[in-house]
């Protein structure tokens, strides 16, 4: 439902930004008449441009940038979330919140004049702690974790408590017990959110969109999945939208169906608690882990309005229907149930209840109705040149859920290219019928089975499915059903015990606060700024509250629930389309021979800028695989030879990984204040996934000491280090070039991420290959040859890594760095080339060690393990987009194949990396 | 279904009082503080957010394509 709102608002977008090329905001200076000439023929793209090129030769038009949403753009942002502590009120919360860290990377290309692709990607990581369950407080729920520490035993953290006792009186309050003499201290309903850590998780998306335009209307078909570990989804939808009454209204209408599967892995150490009981045919146990499975599927459906009501105001009204069925718990959410065995309950009611409290996975219904309409009403500020964007959405289920959502943003262009863009939203929502933060049956959760004459029966726990029941004579000897004495010695006896019966629980339960009632708010700001024609950047920041406090009406869930959170994120925008129409091919021929232009995609910093004020945007993307067989220097090892020698004299190895995969994202922003001086930044994008597997001849496990089990790898993400470089031209003769890098990577990536605490045990520090960052300040420098002549072109380069601090903050440093690489390459036809590379490089071992606790199960964990001598050969593509509207868009890749590998110490073998490249350079 | 009643009295109502507006005169319309969605990077970015965090369908983006991101 909402991705099919995204494409109809992109198509629209579209349609005004049409317009608005043929009326730039200066358009006051335009007659009339030409503005409508063009906006009525929105194919005739050269009768544009030739209109376009004849005001461009009018004064104060000349340098005035399109500001328009543009046909044709690339971009690229990053994005930090941000929870605050939740309180617990035993306990201190020390775990660390759930932070998230996004790249999204959007593309929107004109293929031919009528059809149009959109292509986005999506990459979240996320860490930190999130709530299982609600329990009322006495209950326990967070149970403190405590630690040695120079002033004694402190309180370091809380650990989750699912399964516990507690009291009530005769109405079903809780009762406070003092934790040492026991006496009761009262009634006590505060409830808690029972928090669990999660290890860095990663989701991946990639979504499509192709349209057709005709002159009054278009067509689109997208599409698009998810990947996580414990959840893929996929989509497909269609929408068309079509322009009546001279353009003054739109309609849109789209139909999207969405199939999603749970693969969820219970909590290794929470699984024995939880009661699953419901989904006994849905939980698949692999690898010694349970995973719990379910599929949903969702149509969803909308049909909208875009109506111009006056020169200064258009409203867009929408209305949408989704149907979803099938799996649509959140498997990792609990409910308490406190079972009261009615047999246990006092007559005097002075005599406290006690309560057996349980975890249950939670129960949703399997089919939900939605409906919802939006409004949204676009006002036009004349004395100040802003727009005010009203809107306001009502939503309701037959989960019983009724949401209201008012919103309001305010976009203020500012002058000198900048916006700023205030928003407010205010949003509130009942509860879903089935929600509660916990519940109470009044029944035993596990008792004796007894038989009809009220003895207990008793069951061989060797065979407890035989069938076969014991009981007790009145001498206490073990009878058969005939009576007869058995011998007790050969049997293995227990008693045989009688589960809940699930109909006397409701059919539906959730204590998910995301079904209770609440409201929220939240506002922020949007700031962007056009630096120059086609390159704008932008940045938000967004501060979200949420309340019970705050449901519309009152009546909203307890504080206890009450959370705020952050988010800010910058993107840097390439309008494409505005400057390849606007710049002289000339410009573009030369930027294509130049020689740089043809060095392999995973060379970096191998191109200067032709000229001052020159500008480049580009993206990289990158990826690296370990996997196979042990390397000891050059040589292959066995398992045991990894066992013995691969970790320290102390310690045996335990695991080491079957494979390790890297994807880096790095954008690349470059700008030539003189010819002779290039600057650049490179923030970069990281997420890793390792798994492990133990080695043949490994030593036993210890009690007591945890280790990774289950089939659950890991991975980690996020922002990784920022590099920051200048470039100076030594030497630039026709067909030979030189020029020197100097830069620095700054410690962006984070070198202290942990796994999860476990159970009471603190998370160990992740292997040092998985941290994001080198964590130290890095010296950069480079230095490059290019040379060309006719279709050939060739070059060389020398690069540096060097470690400017002696240790980072989790006290090692990483191997300083030093490659060679040497290339040739040949202009198959204007547009494409092939290359082909030498590298060689060597990387010293880790100095220093981790200065927290690192659960050294392998290799990877010990520094010798690191560095090495390794010789690869390139094989690389380049192209150029020669002409039309995407000239000066330049892409390449390279395929790096490892030839030599001589590790130090003992170290998995590299599998080869990828490298692609997009440039566009202005 | 009041709801589309309503609607259809209000889309006949529009298009009776709006095609005054001549395209030569949307210039005001045409800017880009004026598009549907003038920052749509933006309200991407805190969809999601409110997505994974809200129940209400208008706000939803778990429920058409796009995947839980349930942290």
């Amino acid at each position: 439902m909402h991705h099919l709102e995204a494409v109809a608002v992109g198509v629209i977008n579209h349609k005004i930004a049409q317009i608005k090329v043929c009326v730039p905001s200066q358009s006051e200076n335009i007659t009339d008449r030409q503005a409508s000439l063009s906006v009525t023929d929105s194919s005739a793209t050269s009768a544009l441009q030739a209109l376009t090129s004849a005001a461009l030769l009018l004064p104060g038009l000349l340098l005035m940038p399109s500001k328009a949403v543009s046909e044709d753009t690339v971009s690229m942002q990053y994005s930090f979330y941000k929870e605050g502590e939740r309180e617990l009120y035993n306990v201190p919360n020390t775990r660390t919140t759930i932070s998230a860290d996004t790249f999204h990377l959007s593309s929107q290309v004109s293929l031919k004049d009528r059809i149009k692709f959109a292509f986005d990607y999506t990459q979240d990581t996320w860490s930190g702690a999130t709530p299982v369950t609600t329990s009322p407080l006495v209950a326990g729920g967070n149970n403190p974790v405590f630690e040695n520490s120079d002033e004694g035993v402190t309180v370091v953290g809380a650990s989750p408590i699912i399964n516990s006792r507690m009291l009530m009186n005769h109405e079903l309050t809780p009762l406070e017990q003092d934790p040492i003499t026991g006496e009761i201290l009262g009634t006590n309903t505060q409830l808690v959110h029972v928090l669990s850590s999660a290890s860095p998780e990663t989701r991946k998306q990639a979504d499509f969109n192709l349209a057709y335009e005709w002159d009054a209307a278009t067509i689109n078909l997208g599409g698009g999945l998810s990947l996580e570990n414990d959840y893929h989804s996929y989509y497909g939808s269609m929408g068309g939208l079509w322009n009546l009454n001279e353009g003054l209204t739109t309609l849109k209408a789209g139909l999207s169906y969405n199939w999603s599967e749970t693969q969820a892995i219970i909590d290794h150490d929470a699984a024995p608690y939880i009661t699953k009981t419901a989904y006994a045919d849905q939980i698949e146990f692999r690898g010694g882990s349970e995973i719990l499975q379910g599929n949903k599927q969702d149509w969803s459906t909308n049909i909208g309005l875009t109506q111009i009501l006056n020169k200064t105001a258009f409203i867009d009204i929408n209305l949408g229907y989704i149907h979803s069925s099938g799996f649509m718990e959140n498997p990792y959410k609990t409910t308490a149930i406190v079972f009261i065995d009615p047999e246990t309950i006092s007559p005097n009611p002075e005599v406290p209840i006690v309560g057996d409290v349980r975890a249950f996975l939670e129960q949703r219904p399997d089919k939900r109705n939605q409906v919802s309409l939006s409004t949204k009403l676009v006002q036009y500020i004349d004395p100040l040149n802003a727009a005010v964007h009203l809107g306001y959405q009502y939503s309701h289920d037959d989960w019983g859920v009724d949401a209201h959502t008012f919103d309001a943003e305010w976009v203020q262009p500012l002058g000198r290219g900048w916006t700023l863009t205030p928003n407010f939203r205010y949003y509130s929502q009942n509860s879903a019928n089935f929600y509660q933060p916990y519940l109470t049956s009044e029944q035993a959760f596990s008792k004796n089975a007894v038989d009809e004459q009220g003895r207990e029966i008793w069951i061989d726990a060797s065979d407890p499915e035989s069938g076969v029941e014991y009981f007790r004579d009145e001498h206490f000897n073990l009878v058969d059903s005939n009576g007869e004495i058995v011998d007790e010695s050969v049997l293995n006896i227990k008693n045989k015990t009688a589960p809940f019966n699930p109909e006397l629980l409701p059919d539906n339960f959730s204590s998910d606060h995301r079904l209770s009632g609440y409201g929220t708010i939240s506002a922020g700001f949007t700031l962007s700024k056009q630096l120059t024609r086609g390159l704008t950047i932008q940045g938000a920041f967004n501060y979200y509250n949420h309340a019970g406090s705050l449901k519309l009406g009152g009546g909203g869930e307890n504080n206890y629930a009450n959370f705020d959170s952050y988010s800010a994120n910058a993107a840097v925008i390439v309008d494409i389309n505005a400057l390849g129409g606007y710049d002289s091919h000339a410009e573009h021929d030369a930027h294509a021979q130049h020689s740089g232009h043809t060095a392999p995609a995973g060379v970096m910093y191998s191109h200067m800028l032709p000229k001052a004020n020159d500008i480049m945007v580009g993206y990289r993307y990158m990826y690296g695989r370990k996997a196979g067989g042990v390397l000891h220097g050059t040589e292959s090892v066995s398992d045991q030879a990894v066992v013995n020698n691969g970790c320290s004299d102390e310690t045996q190895c335990r695991f080491i990984q079957p494979y390790m995969e890297m994807n880096m994202h790095m954008v690349n922003i470059m700008y030539a204040p003189t010819d002779w001086l290039n600057l650049m930044i490179m923030p970069t994008f990281i997420d890793m996934e390792m798994n492990l597997r133990e080695l043949d001849g490994r030593p036993p496990p210890v009690d007591g000491v945890h280790e990774h089990t289950g089939i659950g790898g890991h991975t980690t993400g996020g922002v990784g280090d920022t590099i920051i470089s200048s470039l100076f031209k030594l030497v630039d003769q026709s067909g030979h070039h030189l020029h020197l890098g100097l830069g620095v990577s700054a410690p962006t990536g984070d070198v202290d991420l942990e796994f999860r605490r476990i159970a009471r045990e603190n998370g160990s520090i992740v292997h040092f290959a998985m941290q994001l960052g080198s964590g130290t300040w890095d010296f950069l420098p480079n230095l490059t040859y290019t040379g060309a002549y006719n279709d050939w072109s060739w070059g060389a380069q020398l690069k540096a890594e060097v470690r400017m601090q002696s240790e980072n903050e989790s006290g090692y440093r990483l191997g300083n760095e030093l490659q060679t690489s040497v290339w040739g390459a040949y202009k198959i036809t204007s547009w494409l080339s092939g290359s082909i590379r030498g590298i060689y490089s060597t990387q010293s071992a880790i100095k220093g060690d981790f200065n927290t606790f690192s659960g050294r199960v392998g290799p990877m964990d010990f520094p010798a393990n690191h560095g090495g001598h390794f010789g690869d050969i390139g094989f690389g593509v380049n192209a150029s987009i020669p002409s039309g509207s995407l000239v000066g868009n330049s892409f390449a890749f390279e395929w790096l194949q490892p030839i030599v590998d001589n590790v130090n110490g003992y170290q998995i073998q590299r599998q080869g990396a990828l490298t692609a490249s997009w440039s566009y350079a202005f | 279904m009041k709801v589309k009643k309503i609607l259809l009295f209000f889309s006949c109502m529009m298009l009776l009082n709006c095609s005054a507006v001549k395209p030569w005169e949307r210039g005001h319309l045409a800017k880009p503080q004026m598009a549907l969605d003038p920052h749509p990077l933006q309200s991407k970015n805190r969809a999601h957010h409110y997505g994974s965090r809200e129940a209400g369908a208008a706000s939803n983006a778990s429920s058409g394509g796009g995947g839980c991101g349930c942290y």
